[in-house]
């Protein structure tokens, strides 16, 4: 029994400890946000943040996050920093096939809260580790800067 | 069946891994990749004392368990290893992955764990019942292979304070982000009025173990500038005698060309 | 900037943006078993005997027994089995099925059986295949006589490799019977072509099959065909099991086993006679793997476009698709078309050097323009704007001046420069369309007078949904969010064709166009209506003889110039790219931004090919690169920010002038990344994908 904050909410999983928290967050709390794209953390579509910080939850053991805090797409959706970069993506239409998107709106929130106002270097590292066949990244660029730039006081 | 630990402390992690079958588990990265369904974690993500970064009058001290994103934040760890340990993946594995795992895995291409050889760090290793120091060699046996005992943990790694600043650091993936290297090197050379005072060299991912060779840098520590040029070749050519690329999908004449080219280069930079 | 190329938000982008788009594998239904595909391990083999461990009570192994219908997945031909029958014949042929409630223990089952295999002998090396599944060819001119007349006749040979389409969501199926039909969803291109395929594995009339494409993760042609083997092979089980069965390939299973970009090996032959080229003569092989699945026209298309952009009066081209007990390849973002242009590119560039040209000065000389007659002997019957687009790459790069300037390099960093100019044929080849897909589309007027557009192609993150919404809504006259678009479901959709060949848009966006225009016309307010339309071939077309190759292969071009800037590191042999270019023509962008989006997703899929997409067989017949640590794409940091341009060149036959755009920018990176690499090394290169291990083989002095 591990307890740890879902999206703002305390939950208790009855999976095993040594279960990925990707397959968990998936079955046993249907949250279908958080994508499988590789299992082997070389895709981000599964990334989550994670106290704070961006993770790819195929590589997180649920033992691991005891008392932890989770936030999926599903979580952050609420939040005003969200609506920016809804509004900033849908400017440049990045979004394609869409399913990177989850994790690459995450990777941007997380370079965003510890850097509000990158360069196109930062951001390009920043979503290093989401990789995105549909759109060159340029338009995922350009969305991140646009946040940044329209997003003021919001990061 | 408990098939996880989550001690708070190291000494609660040491007893449970004195008395049971545990696979410690710090960051996860490695582990998860393959995981044992049968595997019981030790959890030391968030034991606090593996991860504290400090310094006493020698050494830096890393805690095992700190991630290497702690390691590009903090203040004292030292330029190269922040170097090397920023070129690791992507942010999302170097928020998990620790220099511990990164260490006992027993990877030669484990990108932190060349920083360690070549700055000739040790190894502090703990059990319930006391601790050693080892300096790298002695840890590493062979291809994913080291002499970590069943009941011990890494507990942290001390580098030496000084001597670091003017080094050479080169990763060669086969892209620019989520890289496995194929060919890592790290060169750190210190010198005093024209007289070299150390030279530490080591390769990463070209063959079972890291390459440091300390007898090899000695032909050149203790020489003048000048004595070092006049070294160079057989430096080299002794360095070609020992870069034997294992056999793998990346050939080996590739890899063997990328390390004296660095090697090559690592000189020349030192105006040697 | 036109009108209808004003960007608007897209359809799709709310659901998918907050996470609320249901993918395959996000479905979950009562009574659902999962199921796994247990695959070939040898790449060629008589099956002769298979064991199995017991099964759990609700476990199931399903295999060629189990199939009602016939074994085959009909495709092009019908040799593709459904599961193996006695031979396997390239590792990952699907043996049988696992499946059950729980997937730990499916997989567990699926571990302890034993497959028996009498080994045989596989060919894996398309150059010592001894099955030719296709072989074509054509002429025109008289190539014997320019080649008996040359001065000089230049022959060289150049390779193309694998490409994997790497879409970020896996193939997945999701079957279930109800009430004597069976209903197949899941991650797919072509709903009608999956349909067939399952009525005739199931023995079920048509009607009582059902498909709907659930949001696709992408699919790049990685989803045109090799779908309708999984839904057959879950369909089969889900009939067995009376259950539902979803199916969900692995990352690694689906690199190493599903469908690929065949690998290709191409001899040109080049009379030159008085400085001019005066014939080439061409022979292109193309692995096709194991089965023939799409390679007929895979090399149909490549053929087509042996002799690129150039006019050439005496050609022969002849082309074969070849057997190889290897992943049987298929559809992917170009088509065939890359392989010939790389070849076609890279053969001009060396004439240049042997004539003593800058190949951009060659190549001006011969570029075709409208009125030439094409390859096949049909016609260029519009603009082609290739010269205004060289000029326009040429001030954006400064191209000329550093093309001399990057000649005999000899520092650390070599700098070097390509371009490549290329075309993409729109829609189907030849009378395909015509003949074979005979498209309809629907739209239908509900009574609140909102309007539902009715076709079957599918948004596969190209914008389809709102490209297709932008153009009823605005021939009607009417905003968007009055035109409704659900993902296609064969109830209640007509066959409007496949996903596929660039001509979604042009083709099926010019019907939807048509029927609007009549809906308009006929437009009663508050009354339901349904709007049907045909496919009409335009009427300027020179029909086109596939026995004969001859005639209008397309109706018209899409064209583009790609420019690629790179620096080799000597030391690490590694390049970096510097900047990349591409300038498109499609005719009129339906939605710019949209069209901005594909042009750079191709784009940097054509520069992953040209430099690190490496994929190959081993002397097993294994592929080794079968996760994307190991299978390379480009990340985010491994190019600059892609410079695009669109110019307008709109297309009389197609809707607001759009024309195909889809595979275009995948076409011609390669031939622009490697002209570059010959630049910052002094070589001639004739391989893609031009590794660093490629480049330190140059570097040590061998050539590769």
């Amino acid at each position: 029994m591990v307890k740890f904050m879902l999206n703002g909410q305390e939950v208790v999983s009855k999976s095993q400890a040594n279960q990925r928290l990707l397959d968990v967050l998936r079955h046993e709390f249907r949250i279908t946000g958080v994508k499988c794209g590789c299992k082997e953390g070389e895709c981000g579509a599964c990334s989550v943040i994670l106290d704070g910080k961006l993770v790819n939850s195929c590589l997180v053991a649920l033992g691991s996050i005891e008392g932890s805090t989770v936030t999926t797409i599903e979580g952050y959706r609420e939040t005003e920093r969200y609506a920016a970069l809804d509004k900033a993506y849908a400017s440049v239409s990045a979004v394609q096939c869409g399913f990177c998107i989850p994790g690459m709106i995450l990777a941007s929130e997380c370079i965003l809260a510890k850097n509000p106002n990158p360069t196109e270097a930062e951001i390009r590292a920043g979503i290093s580790g989401n990789l995105c066949r549909c759109t060159g990244y340029n338009a995922i660029v350009k969305a991140i800067s646009i946040a940044a730039e329209e997003g003021k006081g919001l990061w | 069946m408990v098939n996880g630990y989550h001690p708070e402390l190291l000494q609660e992690a040491l007893a449970i891994r004195a008395q049971e079958a545990v696979t410690p588990y710090a960051g996860g990265t490695d582990l998860m990749i393959k995981p044992d369904e049968k595997a019981r974690y030790l959890f030391l993500n968030k034991v606090s004392e593996l991860k504290k970064i400090t310094e006493d009058a020698d050494y830096i001290r890393l805690g095992a368990a700190c991630t290497f994103t702690d390691i590009q934040e903090s203040e004292l760890a030292p330029e190269i290893l922040k170097e090397a340990v920023s070129q690791i993946a992507a942010p999302a594995i170097r928020n998990l992955g620790t220099v511990g795992g990164n260490i006992c895995n027993g990877s030669p291409k484990a990108d932190s764990a060349l920083i360690f050889w070549a700055t000739d760090s040790k190894l502090r290793l703990v059990n319930s019942r006391g601790e050693r120091v080892i300096p790298m060699s002695e840890f590493y046996l062979g291809r994913n292979e080291t002499s970590l005992q069943a009941d011990e943990l890494l507990a942290e790694i001390l580098m030496p304070k000084t001597g670091l600043s003017h080094y050479y650091y080169k990763k060669v993936g086969v892209r620019n982000a989520l890289a496995i290297s194929r060919v890592s090197f790290a060169g750190i050379l210190g010198a005093e009025s024209g007289r070299i005072v150390n030279c530490q060299t080591a390769f990463g991912a070209v063959s079972e173990v890291v390459i440091r060779r300390p007898d090899l840098d000695a032909m050149l520590s203790g020489k003048t500038i000048e004595e070092a040029k006049a070294s160079k070749e057989d430096y080299l050519r002794a360095y070609d005698q020992v870069i034997l690329p294992i056999k793998g999908r990346i050939s080996a004449e590739y890899r063997k060309a990328v390390c004296m080219n660095l090697l090559r280069d690592f000189l020349d930079s030192n105006g040697i | 900037m036109e009108a209808i190329s004003k960007p608007v938000k897209k359809k799709d982008h709310d659901s998918k943006l907050s996470g609320r788009a249901l993918y395959v594998d996000d479905h979950v239904l009562e009574g659902m078993l999962l199921g796994r595909l247990l695959h070939s391990a040898k790449a060629k083999a008589r099956i002769t005997r298979i064991i199995l461990p017991e099964l759990p009570e609700g476990y199931y192994v399903v295999d060629k027994n189990d199939v009602p219908g016939i074994n085959q997945v009909h495709i092009v031909q019908d040799d593709t089995p459904i599961y193996v029958e006695d031979t396997v014949e390239y590792v990952g042929d699907p043996i049988l099925m696992v499946v059950g409630p729980e997937l730990k223990e499916v997989e567990r089952i699926l571990n302890e059986i034993v497959v028996v295999y009498e080994e045989l002998v596989p060919v894996l090396d398309m150059l010592k295949s001894d099955t030719v599944f296709f072989n074509y060819n054509y002429a025109k001119g008289d190539i014997r006589k320019a080649l008996k007349e040359a001065d000089r006749v230049f022959i060289e040979t150049f390779q193309t490799g694998y490409q994997e389409q790497a879409y970020l969501e896996t193939q997945g199926m999701l079957a279930y019977p109800h009430a004597g039909r069976m209903t197949v969803r899941g991650s797919l291109q072509c709903p009608y072509y999956v349909h067939g395929a399952v009525a005739k594995a199931l023995g079920y009339e048509e009607k009582d099959v059902q498909i709907i494409q659930d949001v696709t993760g992408g699919g790049f042609g990685g989803k045109e065909a090799f779908p309708s083997i999984l839904a057959c092979q879950t369909a089969v089980v889900a009939k067995k099991a009376n259950k539902p069965v979803k199916v969900i390939f692995e990352r690694r299973e689906d690199m190493e086993f599903t469908s690929k970009r065949h690998p290709s090996i191409c001899t040109y032959k080049v009379a030159v006679k008085d400085g001019e080229i005066t014939g080439m003569d061409i022979d292109v092989l193309f692995n096709s793997g194991a089965y023939t699945t799409l390679s007929p026209v895979v090399l149909q298309r490549g053929m087509i476009c042996a002799n690129g952009v150039y006019r050439l009066d005496n050609l022969r081209v002849v082309g074969r698709a070849v057997k190889t007990n290897t992943v049987p390849c298929g559809a992917h973002r170009g088509f065939g078309a890359p392989q010939t242009f790389f070849a076609v590119e890279m053969m001009m560039n060396h004439l240049a050097k042997e004539m003593g040209l800058d190949s951009l000065e060659l190549k001006q000389k011969y570029m075709v323009k409208q009125g030439d007659s094409t390859s096949t002997g049909g016609k260029y019957h519009f603009h082609v704007p290739l010269p205004e687009m060289i000029e326009q790459i040429e001030e954006l790069t400064n191209y000329r001046e550093k093309r001399r300037q990057y000649r005999n390099q000899t520092g650390r960093y070599r700098k070097g420069i390509g371009m490549s100019r290329f075309f993409h044929g729109c829609g189907f080849t030849g009378s395909g369309e015509r003949d074979i897909i005979k498209a309809v589309v629907r739209i239908r007027k509900n009574p609140d007078d909102t309007v539902e557009i009715l076709a079957s192609n599918s948004d596969i993150g190209q914008g389809l949904k709102t490209t297709f919404s932008k153009i009823v809504a605005d021939t009607l006259g009417i905003s968007l969010d009055r035109v409704l678009i659900e993902n296609p479901d064969t109830d209640r959709v007509p066959d409007s064709g496949p996903t596929v060949a660039s001509r979604s848009l042009m083709t099926v966006g010019g019907l939807l166009k048509r029927a609007a225009d009549r809906l308009k016309q006929e437009w009663q307010a508050g009354e339901e209506q349904v709007i049907e339309e045909h496919f009409v071939e335009p009427d300027f077309v020179i029909p086109f003889s596939i026995v004969e190759f001859k005639g209008d292969a397309y109706p018209t071009y899409s064209w583009s110039v790609n420019a690629i800037e790179v620096e080799v590191d000597t030391l690490t042999a590694t390049t970096k790219i510097l900047g990349a270019w591409g300038t498109f023509d499609v005719g009129v962008p339906v939605d710019m931004n949209i069209i901005l989006g594909q042009m750079e997703g191709g784009f940097l899929q054509g520069i992953g090919y040209a430099s690190m997409e490496e994929m190959n067989c081993n002397e097993q017949g294994m592929i080794r690169n079968n996760s994307f640590s190991d299978y390379i794409i480009p990340t985010a940091l491994d190019v600059p920010n892609l410079v695009t341009k669109i110019i307008n060149n709109p297309y009389t036959h197609g809707p607001y002038g759009a024309k195909g755009a889809g595979e275009l920018p995948l076409v011609g990176a390669a031939p622009a990344y490697v002209e570059a690499m010959e630049n910052a090394l002094g070589v001639n290169l004739n391989k893609a994908p031009f590794t660093p291990e490629d480049t330190m083989r140059v570097l040590l002095g061998g050539l590769n």
